[in-house]
């Protein structure tokens, strides 16, 4: 007895579990719960938050995480109950599947044909032998796999057949989404996102990611990428036509991989990739200093960027840089020596100027000036994302198969005793059963007619 | 005079407006000559249309932009009401019934005259912004208007469940196809539309994930998708719920298209404080 209540109990769970009504409720609460994203702002500092909705909303959206709403504990709880819920409802209903997908339409008798929701019945009384063979060539002209049966209640029983695989089609939909949700739960635990920030000529093997708290966080990268140079075009009208970079991917000290990137078009390498996401324009000059022995020296420095002369231990940076003073581009220059000592000053193009440290002299001169661009790249690896696809193609393929073929049966019974010839037609679908009634009608139809000219 | 693409686009939305005038007027007096002449002015704008979107594709080379009409919000309207009109036309040819003529061809006209009149769509053609280079714009968009334009018509469908009630007859009512009818069209034309929002989720996705490095991002216009994604889910799986076929699915037809609407407009025009697209 106590078994058999534990069995129903476990039923009643398992019916849950594997209900279309819970389906459905967890469809209609994700669709509702789904706006909260869209309207809250998502990603923010907590701080803003409680500055612009207040200490009673703000307790709300803490506890809530609605802050970032579709990572939220409850969110991937809802989440998690329809994976659970697709889960057991697929494997409940598999033993049901096999057996309808089995099952062969031919073990029927007459009076089952005589119930399916399509059917027609004919007595035709004084049969002159033409009508059969007439009846059957109508008949086989539907399309579908044709099998006959001998001995059913006295007369011969005919099946077309097709699209039985079509139980399948649901199965094939239902599990793509669980592939799809195992793809992203694998890539979010193997992978991860990051930026660089990488100056012409600059070369990295780190990127960057923002961590929640607003922290910094580095990324080693298993080789270096550099940017050798980075290109901006604009359209007439303004708009923006083409960003671009040059990158080239260093490993143990080689080369080993060049490519252009556009928006479009990233680069991959070693399951890395690398997308052109933003860019800036830094101003840049070059600086000629030659010291009091005479010694010479290029330096290259852009703005938020120091250069250093080791042998002299001088340093250098960029305070600011102006395109264009009296046709000349100028340029406000830090100098430091190495006691820590600095000082700014402005430098005109090929203009020289002193800088004096003690009684030692520097002569300093800017050669080149101009703008510098920084390419903004996105560094992805995601070894989920292929499972994704995978997923995302058997959704395709099981929309097609629910779509498109039905399992479509076609019957015809004809048997004879002392009154005369009796044929039954009879059919029966699960998808689109208003064409498929047409079909039947245009049959019935053709059969009708050629027993009536007999 | 010299034919532009937006005057033949305008002209089209005077054609629709006709066919949807007629085809109220066959509903109402059924005769067979006024349901021939419905659907001539249809095609007829249909035609008109297919003219102005290839007329507007060689003007954009023209221009030296070079790119298939489908970048902006008054192009995709326009493609909208195209596609709504193709999955109408398909319908009508499979089903022989003009009423539901009535039911379908104001959802072109409207997106017609609004892409024509309203102040807020620019109909310039403009360059493509680094961004929407790629070759999945055209799968994306032409994906998701499929589904968008089934889900027009499925709510057509749902429209004319809720007013026909059960009527019989020769009453205005009656002449709508049965409910059995309606319901099954609801279905396939819903189905229909699933399939197609479902590769232009896929299409966004892959596009995404090759622009940017994420398939998904929870941006308020996938969000928005999603949720539309949602309700239809709701309208196949209903029919599985005993006593939620028909009527309740008739209503989710509705509700999901508005929420199509939303996701179409709203997005632009209400949440465009968020990081939502590149305005269109
Ligand atoms: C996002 C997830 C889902 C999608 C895209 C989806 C899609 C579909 C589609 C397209 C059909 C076929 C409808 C038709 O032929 O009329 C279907 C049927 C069905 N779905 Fe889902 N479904 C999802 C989730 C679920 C869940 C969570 C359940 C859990 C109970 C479920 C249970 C069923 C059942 C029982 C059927 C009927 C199968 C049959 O015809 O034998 N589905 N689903």
């Amino acid at each position: 007895m106590k078994s058999k209540k534990a069995n129903s109990q476990s039923n009643i769970i398992l019916n849950f579990f594997s209900s279309v009504k819970l389906a459905i409720t967890l469809f209609i609460l994700l669709a509702i719960t789904s706006i909260i994203g869209t309207v809250l702002p998502q990603g923010e500092t907590l701080q803003f938050y409680l500055e612009n909705f207040g200490p009673t909303w703000f307790k709300i959206i803490k506890s809530l995480q609605l802050y970032d709403t579709y990572h939220s504990w409850w969110y991937l709880s809802l989440l998690g109950l329809f994976s659970i819920n697709l889960i057991v409802c697929t494997i409940r209903r598999l033993p049901y599947t096999i057996r309808l997908y089995n099952k062969d339409s031919l073990q029927l008798s007459k009076d089952d044909l005589l119930r399916r929701p399509l059917k027609k019945q004919w007595k035709v009384k004084n049969d002159d032998n033409t009508a059969v063979p007439k009846i059957i060539s109508i008949f086989s002209s539907i399309r579908g796999k044709l099998r006959t049966k001998h001995d059913v209640d006295g007369g011969e029983l005919r099946l077309i057949e097709k699209g039985r695989w079509n139980y399948w089609g649901v199965y094939m939909i239902h599990v793509s989404i669980l592939v799809i949700f195992a793809g992203a739960v694998f890539g979010s635990f193997t992978g991860f996102k990051g930026r660089i920030m990488l100056l012409e000529g600059e070369t990295t093997n780190q990127a960057m990611k923002m961590a929640p708290n607003g922290n910094i966080k580095k990324i080693p990268l298993p080789f270096s990428i550099k940017c050798n140079k980075f290109r901006v075009e604009f359209y007439p009208n303004g708009a923006p036509k083409l960003f671009q970079s040059d990158l080239t991917i260093i490993k143990n000290g080689k080369e080993v991989k060049k490519k252009s990137i556009v928006v479009n078009d990233p680069l991959t390498y070693e399951g890395i990739t690398f997308y052109q996401s933003s860019y800036q324009s830094l101003p840049s000059v070059k600086v000629k200093i030659i010291s009091p022995d005479g010694k010479q020296r290029l330096l290259q420095i852009s703005a938020f960027d120091k250069a250093i002369w080791p042998e002299t231990g001088m340093v250098i940076g960029l305070i600011k840089y102006i395109p264009n003073v009296h046709g000349s581009p100028a340029a406000r220059i830090y100098i430091g020596d190495p006691s820590g000592n600095g000082d700014a000053l402005w430098l005109l193009k090929n203009h020289w100027k002193e800088y004096r440290i003690g009684d030692k002299v520097f002569r300093l001169d800017m050669v080149e000036g101009g703008e510098k661009y920084m390419t903004g790249l996105q560094v992805k690896k995601d070894p989920g994302v292929w499972i994704v696809w995978l997923g995302c193609t058997l959704l395709i393929l099981g929309f097609g198969v629910v779509f498109w073929v039905g399992h479509e049966r076609y019957w015809l019974w004809i048997g004879r005793n002392n009154n005369g010839l009796q044929v039954i037609l009879a059919g029966q679908t699960n998808k689109n059963r208003v064409s498929f009634e047409k079909h039947f009608r245009k049959i019935e139809q053709e059969i009708q007619d050629s027993l009536g000219e007999t | 005079m010299h034919i532009t693409s937006s005057y033949l686009l305008s002209i089209t939305t005077f054609f629709y407006l006709g066919a949807a005038a007629i085809y109220l007027i066959y509903w109402i007096f059924r005769l067979d000559k006024v349901g021939i002449l419905a659907t001539v002015t249809t095609i007829a704008g249909f035609c008109i249309e297919t003219a102005g979107i290839l007329l507007r594709w060689k003007e954009s080379y023209e221009l030296g932009y070079g790119h298939a009409p489908l970048s902006n919000l008054y192009e995709s309207l326009i493609f909208f009401s195209w596609v709504t009109i193709l999955v109408y036309l398909v319908l009508e040819f499979k089903t022989k019934n003009k009423v539901i003529g009535a039911f379908a061809t104001p959802f072109a006209c409207l997106a017609m005259a609004y892409a024509s009149f309203s102040p807020n769509v620019q109909d310039s053609i403009q360059p493509l912004i680094p961004a929407l280079q790629s070759n999945w714009l055209l799968a994306h968009v032409i994906t998701c208007f499929l589904g968008y334009a089934s889900f027009a018509v499925a709510c057509g469908f749902g429209i004319m469940y809720l007013i026909r009630g059960n009527s019989k007859g020769d009453g205005l009512l009656g002449a709508l196809p049965s409910r059995k009818v309606l319901d099954e069209l609801m279905h396939q034309t819903i189905i229909f539309g699933f399939l197609w929002l479902t590769v232009g989720i896929i299409t966004g996705a892959v596009w995404a994930n090759q622009a940017w490095g994420t398939y998904w991002s929870w941006d308020p216009k996938e969000t928005w998708s999603l949720i539309t994604w949602f309700i239809y889910a709701t309208a196949l799986h209903a029919r599985f719920v005993r006593g939620w076929a028909g009527k309740k699915i008739a209503y989710l037809s509705i509700i999901g298209f508005i929420s199509v609407v939303f996701t179409y407009f709203g997005v632009n025009f209400l949440l465009s404080g968020l990081h939502s697209y590149g305005s269109s």
